[in-house]
């Protein structure tokens, strides 16, 4: 069976008034369902370039040069807008960065769900929606769903607003997820929470997960392997274990010993 | 929400009480208008007489206070040329001014919108260059001027459309598309800038990002997130456009306040023009309020603050 996502050879540009410069540079990764692939670098690495490539959502002046990514057997690269727009959300779930700045201020948070659900199950009808919207956020480990389904997003704390924007990358069951820095801006408890519960959708879900980060802890505690990147190059990528007690590239090494350990 | 009630309407008076009071003293700053009043034939003794009648040689101070008088019992007074009440002759004529203006904003709200929306989407496009140049002319040429191109070109060289007077529905096309132009190219270049801005907030990116169709994200994210700047701008164009009815009701001779406006200003019916002004001043702080209460309605996090 094929991957759940496979990168190959994958180049990037950026075009600037210079001429084009490389972000991505022959990025070579796979991922199976159940697994969390660690993205790792810091920035300017290219690992939110390369995440956002995933769902063909590259800035305007970015285009890829070369190289594959297929995603649940769509090759994302040569896909129109039309096929692009039904893989986000149905095949893949985005997390971004920044505590829930990816919530629509003005709308409420079960509109918003109700939203995705109505666009990627057309079959669905506004009782089942309503069903799936409560389900998603129970799920998120929300003791009061109907409670955070009624709320605008201004009305809900940092760590809520990151779970209802994960309940809404997951609502219509994606088989994969991509977590951009997800948790970069959550204080440290709210952290932990979001890690355990990203870890246990991957569990229990079967999910795939591509987790982005700068932090190697997290990455540690979360991932299966990791793909550790450097000025858009691959410098190591292998399983979370190896990589942790084995780095074989200098810059891992260093990256590793600006960790505190205890 | 009545403590934000009682402020508007106490703002709204102080906004009435100072342009009456810049109204009252332009108008007596003009002369005495009875001479016009009468005509040429009429005698000094004459002038005088009429003059004592309506109280115009009283102190300035004592006409401004019994008028501030009147207006507190909501009494318009009486027009000096017509003697008819002011409310009555208003009354008359706002039927068509608001015809007329309620079409202008309905084509400048419709049309601006849509075009700073396009503009703002295909930033760089050719909507977006069109739009640009359009506004710029829009906001810099006068009124008058577009109404009598209009004239020309739609009514006497291609002959599609009347030239002015209130016939049929058809002949509120040209001054209304007039009066439009100015409204219009202010909303299509705000609504482009306010867009342009929302379209790169992250939740609009992350609303692509769950695969929502393009008009969706477009029109339930990135357009009502920006509604607040253009509906205050839509609120102040009131103002803007009432002025430019007086404009353009002259230009195509539409027998609304406009054109009493313009006639009183002429006969130097210090009263009626006041009137107009009152008129004038209390829609402009009506339509204000009815958009300062849209943002309570768009916006939860005004709504709470107020609650």
């Amino acid at each position: 069976m094929a991957p759940l996502l496979e990168i190959d050879d994958l180049t990037i540009e950026a075009a600037t008034g210079e001429g084009p410069i490389t972000l991505l540079d022959g990025l070579t990764v796979s991922m199976d369902a159940g697994q969390v692939l660690g993205l790792i670098g810091e920035s300017g690495s290219g690992k939110t370039t390369t995440a956002r490539a995933m769902i063909g959502m590259l800035e305007s002046n970015l285009s890829v040069r070369r190289g594959s990514i297929r995603l649940a057997g769509t090759e994302i690269t040569a896909a129109r807008p039309r096929e692009l727009r039904a893989v986000r959300g149905r095949d893949v779930g985005f997390v971004f960065q920044g505590a829930g700045s990816s919530l629509d201020p003005l709308l409420r948070v079960d509109h918003q769900l109700d939203e995705v659900i109505r666009r990627h199950r057309r079959d669905v009808d506004r009782s089942r929606r309503r069903t799936m919207t409560l389900e998603a956020l129970a799920s998120m480990g929300f003791a009061d769903p109907e409670h955070v389904a009624r709320s605008y997003p201004h009305q809900l704390s940092g760590g809520m607003r990151q779970r209802v924007s994960i309940a809404l990358a997951m609502v219509v069951r994606p088989k994969m997820l991509i977590a951009d820095e997800a948790t970069s801006a959550l204080d440290v408890t709210t952290q932990k929470e979001v890690v355990q519960l990203l870890t246990r959708l991957v569990a229990e879900n079967g999910v795939g997960m591509v987790f982005v980060t700068h932090d190697l802890v997290l990455a540690e505690e979360i991932c299966t392997s990791v793909a550790v990147l450097r000025r858009g190059r691959l410098v190591e990528y292998g399983p979370v274990e190896r990589i942790m007690t084995d780095p074989q590239a200098e810059y891992t090494r260093e990256l590793l010993a600006a960790v505190p350990r205890w | 929400m009545i403590r934000l009630l009682v402020t508007r309407v106490l703002l709204g008076i102080v906004t009435l009480l100072i342009a009456v009071t810049v109204t009252f003293f332009v108008v007596h700053a003009s002369g005495n208008p009875v001479a016009q009043i009468l005509g040429d034939s009429a005698t000094p003794g004459r002038v005088a007489e009429v003059t004592h009648q309506l109280g115009l040689d009283r102190p300035l101070y004592e006409q401004y206070l019994e008028f501030l008088g009147q207006l507190a019992r909501g009494d318009l007074g009486v027009s000096l040329r017509y003697n008819e009440p002011n409310a009555e002759l208003v009354l008359q004529r706002m039927p068509a001014t608001a015809e007329l203006a309620a079409s202008a904003l309905l084509i400048a709200l419709v049309l601006g919108v849509t075009l700073g929306c396009v503009a703002a989407v295909r930033e760089g496009g050719a909507v977006d260059r069109v739009v640009t140049a359009v506004s710029a002319i829009g906001t810099s040429a006068p009124v008058f001027w577009f109404g009598l191109m209009g004239i020309l070109v739609f009514a006497v060289l291609l002959g599609w459309l009347p030239a002015g007077q209130m016939q049929s529905p058809i002949s509120l096309v040209l001054p209304a598309s007039t009066l439009s132009l100015l409204p219009l190219a202010q909303v299509a270049r705000l609504t482009r800038s306010a867009m342009s801005e929302t379209l790169r907030m992250p939740f609009v990116v992350a609303a692509n990002a769950r695969g929502l169709a393009p008009l969706r994200v477009i029109v339930n994210h990135a357009l009502r997130n920006s509604a607040i700047p253009v509906l205050t701008i839509f609120g102040l164009q009131t103002g803007l456009l009432l002025s430019g009815a007086v404009t353009v009701e002259y230009v195509f001779a539409w027998p609304g306040l406009g054109t009493l406006a313009t006639d009183a200003v002429q006969g130097r019916d210090f009263s009626l023009v006041q009137a107009v002004v009152v008129v004038g001043v209390v829609v402009f702080v009506l339509v204000n309020f009815v958009v300062d209460l849209l943002y309570t309605i768009i916006d939860p996090r005004i709504r709470e603050s107020r609650a």
